[in-house]
């Protein structure tokens, strides 16, 4: 059916405006302020002068900003690889199950990912608790049968917390790993089995290259999540030695909202948004590339 | 090569039957062809033969070995499924390499067999294509590669030919007829279409709900069906049958009387059932000719012009249609009475069971 051009536009323009208006108030907006604000010495709130790329000066030569930069890096090397490795076998254990049992299976190790990181905190900090703890017992082995404080054992801050985020996060990255594994052809494992082909060789040269793309999406979508760490840190580090284990959202607080300092904040978050785009851009291109060879 | 028996093979999904007691002998070299209806069972048992579904009974033997029990690599089978199946993230040649290269084949004759297989299958120039740059007829193609390099000893066929348009289907099947006769490897055919079953075939089973029906060449099976069902689904358009009103005994042959006709047949009497049984008789439309001397008479319902035929639909005086034959060039038209004349040396008695009685 032909239509009025200019109809169609009209219409078209109706359906994407108010996804355009929001997105541009809300996120356009706001980014290009940021970024005029972190050239300036302005507070949390209110204006400043201007002060040319002096703040990216000063906070990139900022110990506590290198602090935060290496920690979070630490954090992202603690979770982002083990997470998707560790969702993939859970993924790939629960496809070989069958009806409801599969269901029920993945729920619980779905349940996790929807609880507010308040109740993860409280849960976790309940379990690791150094006196009453349930972990510590376990953990007890290892330290000459004495308890430990996961939280405030400064080298053990950070993988406890990134094992807490594991399980907490695995959840979904188990459904986008089921969703792939689901898409893969039950023949075409009976072809590779009459193919001489065994579980592990199955699993090599089948399973890992056709479950590719997931895996590329599940480490991208996780890097872009573990460089944007703050919650769960914040929460556990809270009452310990904050500095020894900040991260980089944590340090823009802390600018922000803790020194009154608006403008240097601003540049801070511009570095990360900056490191977040040039790594989640780099890792997804280096992926497919892999994926398409 | 290898001969494959199976000995009252049964295969049930918790309280379904889905094959019960099914036994034959497959000799080394034949084409089978496993036909029937969706559901009677015949791509399970290839399964079960390939090793993919486990055997609940019974034994499946290739060559001197007992497989029922083996994994499908150690069968000495390669399948050629419905939908191809090959490694999508795979150029054809490493579609084809796969399976040697798994066993550890030296690389030079992993190289030797995939070149040769692949210029008798003319799939030289695809060989670092992947699967979705092909064509379904060269998917196809690739997926008996695939069977072929490994060299076994039987080639197993799930309605390989079902996704092809009609023209390929037809090219297909006979470039498959003339592989087999190159390299004389034992295949089974799994297939709900007739006409694959009769041209592709040396001996075809037929099968329906759970079971074997007949095990015959296909003239045999279009001849000479062992049941109703066989007659009714073999044989395309579908033989005709009436109910028998009554028989009759003509010098030791069958007078039979169906259609309100009275239809002399060469079936023996001694071996005919009797009337009673629920009899019906049974006649294809090709021994059922067009003539002004026919016995049975009817109206002309429809005309069908196949243009080497002609398929006159008569309607008989009880309502009854059936479907004769006549040449290319009929000049018939629907609503003109007509005549129809049996060949009495081609006709079949069923009885309740839907046993089969033939002329001889």
């Amino acid at each position: 059916m032909l239509r009025d051009k200019r109809q169609e536009y009209l219409v078209a323009l109706l359906l994407v405006g108010p996804f355009v208006l929001i997105y541009g108030a809300l996120f356009v907006w706001p980014t290009i302020q940021m970024a005029m604000l972190s050239f300036t010495k302005a507070p949390l709130i209110g204006t400043g002068d201007w002060v040319g790329w002096d703040n990216y000066v000063k906070i990139l030569s900022h110990k506590l900003f290198h602090q935060a930069f290496w920690n979070t890096a630490y954090f992202v090397l603690l979770t982002v690889i083990p997470n998707t490795l560790i969702s993939l076998v859970i993924a790939m254990a629960v496809n070989r199950l069958k009806g409801p049992v599969q269901g029920f299976v993945l729920a619980c190790f779905f349940l996790p990912y929807i609880l507010p990181v308040s109740v993860v905190f409280l849960t976790w900090n309940w379990i690791i608790d150094v006196q009453y703890g349930l972990v510590q017992g376990f953990v007890a082995l290892f330290n000459g049968g004495q308890p430990i404080s996961l939280t405030r054992t400064i080298p053990l801050f950070m993988p406890t917390v990134a094992f807490v985020t594991i399980w907490w996060t695995m959840g979904f990255n188990i459904l986008l790993f089921i969703a792939g594994l689901r898409n893969i052809s039950p023949e075409i494992y009976e072809a590779a089995s009459l193919d001489s082909a065994g579980r592990w060789r199955q699993f090599q040269r089948i399973t890992w290259p056709l479950i590719w793309p997931v895996t590329a999406l599940v480490l991208t979508i996780q890097l872009i999540a573990q460089l944007k760490i703050f919650d769960q840190v914040y929460l556990f580090s809270i009452g310990g030695r904050q500095d020894a284990t900040i991260t980089l959202v944590q340090y823009v607080y802390k600018l922000a909202f803790q020194q009154n300092k608006g403008g240097e904040a601003a540049t801070a978050a511009m570095l990360l948004f900056g490191m977040i785009i040039i790594l989640s851009v780099l890792q997804y291109q280096l992926l497919r590339a892999r994926g398409e060879k | 090569m290898a001969d494959i028996v199976l000995r009252d093979v049964s295969k049930s999904y918790g309280a379904v039957q889905v094959l019960d007691s099914v036994s034959m002998h497959i000799r080394s070299g034949e084409f089978i062809v496993f036909l029937g209806p969706s559901g009677c069972g015949k791509s399970t048992l290839l399964r079960m033969i390939a090793g993919l579904e486990a055997v609940n009974a019974g034994e499946i033997h290739i060559g001197d070995r007992r497989v029922d029990q083996l994994p499908p690599n150690q069968r000495g089978v390669a399948m050629v499924f419905q939908n191809y199946a090959l490694y999508p993230h795979m150029t054809v040649r490493q579609n084809m390499s796969f399976g040697l290269e798994n066993v550890g084949t030296d690389k030079g004759e992993i190289a030797k067999r995939v070149d040769e297989a692949a210029r008798m299958l003319e799939i030289g120039q695809l060989l670092d294509r992947r699967p979705a740059q092909l064509s379904g007829g060269q998917r196809q193609r690739v997926a008996i590669g695939r069977a072929i390099v490994r060299e076994p000893d039987a080639f197993l066929l799930d309605e390989p030919l079902s996704n092809l348009d009609a023209g390929l289907r037809v090219r297909t099947r006979v470039e498959l007829a003339q592989l087999h006769q190159r390299i004389g490897t034992t295949m089974i055919f799994v297939t709900h279409d007739q006409t694959e079953a009769m041209t592709l075939a040396s001996r075809i089973v037929v099968m329906n709900n759970r079971k074997v029906e007949q095990i015959g060449t296909p003239m045999e099976v279009y001849s000479k069906p062992a049941s109703r069902f066989v007659a009714a689904f073999v044989g395309s358009p579908s033989m005709n049958f009436l109910p028998v009103t009554a028989l009759a005994d003509v010098g030791g042959r069958v007078v039979v009387t169906a259609g309100g006709s009275t239809i002399p047949t060469t079936i023996a009497t001694s071996v005919a059932p009797t009337v009673g049984q629920g009899l019906t008789f049974g006649v294809r439309p090709e021994s059922l000719r067009v003539a002004a001397d026919g016995e049975i008479s009817g109206t002309i319902a429809l005309v069908e012009r196949l243009g080497d035929r002609t398929l006159i639909h008569t309607k008989l005086s009880d309502g009854t249609v059936i479907v004769g034959d006549d040449i290319g060039k009929s000049t018939l038209e629907a609503g003109a009475p007509v005549r129809l004349k049996i060949d009495g040396s081609a006709v079949h008695l069923f009885d309740a069971q839907g046993v089969a009685y033939h002329a001889d």
